[in-house]
């Protein structure tokens, strides 16, 4: 008896680590849903509201200016920040305020993308630490999920800000693309 | 009608094939992922303690659980090119002053390493392009530590089959050996000359 249940638990054990694998590597090259925390970024993402990151745009080197992406924290391994791309490595980027009188510019150095949130008042960015290394990427974030009355809405997100958004509705059995002026309607309830 | 059942045969093993397949893939990347994974070095700026074309072991546990310090070796993902890997020594840590000028320099400089940052610096500081040309790296960028070095043996070859540790009086450094291949435990210390001398009594 004592002998079966150590086989059962062996067993258990097994697929666990198994499908534990499994969903990893699901998570690593096809894409996860984070919660977002933090002011950065609004009005495109709001505190708490959870996203979902796509990987392959960044194992296939494919991220591009405009793209709200995933990436850990230059200051904290343990921490992923949210912010937008606003350079690649070559661009000329603004690095001063916008009320400062003198503009000063920088270039993007090979490798390394200059990231910027939304909200620029409340964000602590590139242009406070620098560009950061491509590599400390993790995702590109596509899909936004909110939830109005009873059901998920799930929005693309836009390449810049205050652009046009598109959303679906994402139901078990259909899914119904809305026009812009549907959304607009909305937008104002909010 | 045996043709259609052929053909369904053919697609279930081809599925089946294909799904465990993804499967062992999926563990064997998690193993290389968390565990360890052999790396071959090359380029110079890592010598005379690994030399060009040398396969090192990383392992990626004390990277997970925060525990790399100075005087290891790691291999972390070059700040200029998100597809190369770079392997140097660990000089300083987050908060730690760092050397910036060079030997030769009469005014010396020095740096401190920012929060989540290291400074990484190879052991052929003549040869090689390290935190002292681009700053100090993101702690995130490092993917494992190097522990272990296989060792190429000379044309006669080891004939012994049984393991042989040796100790040297300023630090420790284990070998050991076997008929076609042995390995070298680089353990941390920041000393280069100890490396080299260690190398060399156990040839």
């Amino acid at each position: 008896m004592f002998r079966g249940f150590l086989v059962k638990t062996i067993s258990f054990v097994g697929y666990t680590v198994q499908y534990g694998c499994i969903a990893h590597c699901a998570f690593e090259y096809v894409g996860e849903f984070v919660s977002c925390s933090g002011p950065s970024m609004e009005p495109t993402i709001t505190n708490h509201d959870v996203v979902f990151s796509e990987r392959v745009s960044r194992n296939l080197c494919r991220i591009q200016k405009g793209d709200i992406v995933i990436a850990k924290s230059p200051f904290d391994p343990k921490m992923n920040i949210c912010k937008r791309v606003m350079g690649l490595e070559g661009d000329k980027v603004c690095t001063s305020g916008p009320s400062d009188i003198f503009k000063t510019h920088t270039y993007v150095p090979r490798g390394h993308v200059w990231l910027e949130g939304d909200n620029l008042r409340n964000s602590t960015d590139s242009r406070s630490y620098g560009p950061i290394p491509y590599a400390l990427i993790r995702g590109r974030v596509c899909l936004k999920v909110m939830r109005i009355q009873s059901h998920f809405l799930t929005y693309i997100l836009p390449q810049r800000p205050n652009h046009k958004l598109f959303e679906f509705e994402l139901l078990p059995f259909y899914v119904v693309f809305f026009q812009e002026f549907f959304f607009s309607s909305i937008k104002q309830n909010k």
